[in-house]
């Protein structure tokens, strides 16, 4: 495969795009664009630049209202569609405190505003903010008609554009040890959730406490944003819960590692990745 | 506490069609803002020049209430659609323009300029602007030349009307309370004797553009630009701006002269096209000034290298015999040390002038009892009593205010303020201006492997 990669630091984590069958500077030019993109990106939802707009949003009092820009929008509307989605197993706002009984905030797409429902807000896009960009860079990408790439955020979501000419697509991994899953994907993102990386623990939104999964969760969809948010839920739900979901959502897929070496696939995964 | 919020109903999404899959599915989600502003006391602007920079103003303007963009203007027709299709997703009609004249003679209802073009247009688009009577908000360097700055500075003199230039950090709220009340009322840094800057950045790829979206020579030619490589990398060429120094270091030493109040009178500089192959500006560069103020001398440095990340990214640090405080536009290399000879700062912290770094937002979580160190006993003579404290308060103090807002909007605020109210601009051409004769006094001084002099009426237009 005559692929060329770049990688570049930002949200905490490593991003890599791998651009097939372009020119090495036009590739390098590409990815140089789209790193201009991830870092006004960063700006924009970190809860971290004190100036981004989820930060901002982070510092209002129950009922106040502030203008935030089309990304923060963008982002944060999937997020409120995931939360219902998955019944809040996503929650891009579950730790604010003092909600009453609807959601935390609320958007206004017409005026671009957002106003706290909340008596602290507290936003956290860590769990699609990355996958967000993710989708956003390869919107750069199709700008510079770059149509075969694959792009990763710190190796949790991958987002596989077109496959490299006569390549089924790009190969990723699954599953751990013996239940280890390659195949190769195209025109879609795959997340994954766990414990080793970061080495804590993930909290369920619905209940405030621990999830009780201690293995990882992996989630296929189209967008990476979704992948991303749907990966968390899926590491959150009991194994039945996400066999619900997938059964409901035919475009989704799932796997679960088992503590006992196995992984379970379901839905849009069930017959990707047999061995034979 | 604000109103209660209406649910919007189907009708209302239907307004935004493009986004009514994702309004459906988010519906608990969606409501009218509380703060709705009226649209009242709008002001009609026009963007001209929307490559990145244009871009940041233009999602910091968006942000401010009652702003209605009538006109987009770029000679480069791929970031000209970014701006139309980011102005149509919050609702503005603005128009398309190639040539900067026609915005101006096809919009008499325009009541400012934002103008983010290369810097050695600045001149020629301000200078038509305000002629044309519009008040011009500019982006930094004010020009590439002197002679093109204070051309800027003449035009809004005989038109009466405003000119501000983009140096963003004097409307920042965290660099007003350091220069206001932390350096000229609490005096907390004593006699302030020298400054170090920086602003040092990794190596970046030259900028390309997509397939099919290149302008023809010709067209560029047209506009003053040699080639699309030049076109996409102005900042590197001689003949449109002034390098990293005017990139990147005129924000930082037009906090210097706006810190101290002062220009200087001397400037020495070495830097070179040390690293890179395609570029005509110094990519590595590194400035001495003297600064005349009424308390003394201030020495001041300031080094811009495009070649390394290493050494703590960008800040300014003004060190003086009581205190020093380090400052940046990111906050995370932003802080204040006292000296030990200072007196206690406490009552400052008090005040709410400063803040104790164990306290606010960004101090680490507070410390467990079980966590907490032993307390050092003292040595001490066997009858008296040991005077047991708790551990000595850090010399490092944090700036108590945060940038609540896009970084750029509260510098446009201002502007727009000025142009309603007539507030007092952060950065009128006038002061600017010192700092473009600043600026390019560093790239003259390499040049001429020499230091050279201000004469205190080289400032003035």
């Amino acid at each position: 495969m005559n692929a060329l990669t770049f990688r570049h630091e930002a949200m905490a984590t490593f991003f890599e795009i791998a651009i097939a069958d372009q020119p090495a500077d036009y590739a390098r030019q590409a990815a140089t664009a789209a790193w201009r993109e991830l870092d006004r990106l960063e700006s924009e939802l970190s809860r971290y630049v004190e100036s981004s707009d989820i930060a901002r949003a982070n510092r209002l009092a129950h009922g106040e209202t502030i203008a935030i820009g089309e990304d923060a929008l963008e982002c944060l509307l999937i997020a409120a569609e995931m939360s219902l989605a998955t019944r809040r197993a996503f929650d891009a706002a579950y730790a604010s405190e003092g909600v009453g009984d609807g959601p935390p905030f609320t958007l206004d797409p017409s005026e671009h505003a957002l106003t706290s429902r909340a008596e602290r807000l507290h936003l956290d896009l860590g769990a699609i903010g990355k996958g967000y960009a993710l989708d956003r860079l390869a919107a750069v990408l199709a700008e510079w008609k770059i149509s075969s790439a694959s792009l990763n955020s710190g190796g949790s979501t991958v987002l596989a554009l077109a496959a490299p000419a006569g390549e089924p697509g790009w190969l990723v991994g699954l599953g751990e040890g013996a239940a280890r899953r390659e195949f190769p994907l195209a025109h879609g993102a795959l997340s994954g959730s766990g414990l080793a990386v970061k080495g804590a623990h993930l909290i369920d939104p619905r209940s405030g406490a621990v999830a009780a999964r201690t293995e990882r969760a992996w989630a296929l969809a189209s967008t990476a944003a979704v992948a991303d948010a749907l990966s968390t839920a899926f590491f959150v739900w009991t194994d039945g819960e996400v066999a619900a979901y997938c059964a409901e959502q035919v475009d989704i897929g799932a796997a679960l590692a088992s503590a006992g070496g196995e992984l379970v696939r379901l839905g849009a995964l069930k017959n990707l990745g047999n061995r034979d | 506490m604000s109103a209660p919020s209406t649910p919007l109903t189907r009708r209302d999404f239907l307004a935004n069609s493009a986004k009514l899959g994702a309004f459906v599915a988010a519906a608990p989600y969606i409501a009218r803002g509380a703060d709705a502003a009226a649209k009242t006391d709008q002001l009609n602007v026009a963007l001209i020049g929307c490559g990145e920079q244009g871009a940041v103003l233009l999602n910091a303007a968006l942000k401010i209430p009652n702003i209605r963009f009538k006109a987009i203007c770029d000679i480069w027709p791929y970031r000209r659609t970014y701006g139309e299709r980011l102005l149509k997703k919050f609702g503005h009609d603005a128009k398309p323009y190639e040539d900067y004249r026609e915005v101006l003679s096809s919009h008499p209802e325009l009541d400012a300029v934002i103008i983010a073009t290369p810097d050695f247009k600045h001149s020629e688009h301000t200078v038509a602007a305000l002629k044309a009577g519009k008040h011009v908000y500019c982006e930094k360097l004010m020009s590439n030349t002197v002679e093109g700055a204070r051309a800027m500075v003449l035009a809004a003199r005989e038109t009466k009307k405003l000119l501000q230039l983009g140096h963003q950090r004097r409307s920042n709220p965290r660099y007003l309370h350091a220069r206001d009340k932390i350096v000229r009322d609490a005096k907390l840094l004593g006699r302030v004797t020298n400054i170090s800057g920086q602003w040092h950045r990794a190596v970046t790829d030259d900028f390309g553009f997509p397939v099919g979206q290149g302008i023809a020579e010709a067209k560029l030619n047209q506009y003053g630009f040699a080639n699309m490589h030049e076109f996409r990398n102005w900042r590197w060429f001689k003949r449109y701006a002034g390098g990293p120094m005017s990139d990147l270091g005129a924000h930082q030493i037009d906090v210097y002269n706006w810190m101290l109040g002062a220009n200087p009178r001397l400037c020495l500089a070495s830097g070179g096209v040390d690293y890179y192959k395609t570029h005509e500006w110094y990519d590595n560069a590194i400035a001495v000034f003297e600064y005349p103020t009424q308390e003394g001398i201030v020495r001041a440095t300031y080094e811009v290298l495009t070649t390394t990340s290493a050494g703590g990214g960008y800040h300014e640090y003004f060190m003086g015999d009581l205190g020093a405080l380090k400052i940046s536009e990111n906050p995370k290399y932003t802080k204040l040390y006292r000296e030990a000879r200072a007196p206690e700062w406490d009552e400052f912290a008090k005040k709410g002038i400063i803040a104790s770094p164990l306290s606010g937002e960004g101090a680490p979580a507070p410390v467990k009892p079980w966590e907490k160190q032993g307390v050092k006993k003292l040595a001490a003579p066997s009858n008296a009593t040991v005077d047991v404290r708790e551990t000595a308060a850090l010399s490092a103090w944090e700036i108590p205010v945060t940038l609540d807002k896009a970084i750029h909007q509260p510098h446009l605020e201002n502007f727009f303020d000025a142009v309603r109210n007539g507030t007092p601009l952060n950065c009128p051409g006038e002061s600017a201006f010192a700092t473009a004769v600043t600026i390019l006094k560093i790239n003259e001084s390499i040049a001429a492997q020499k230091a050279l002099t201000f004469a205190p009426g080289d400032f003035t237009a």
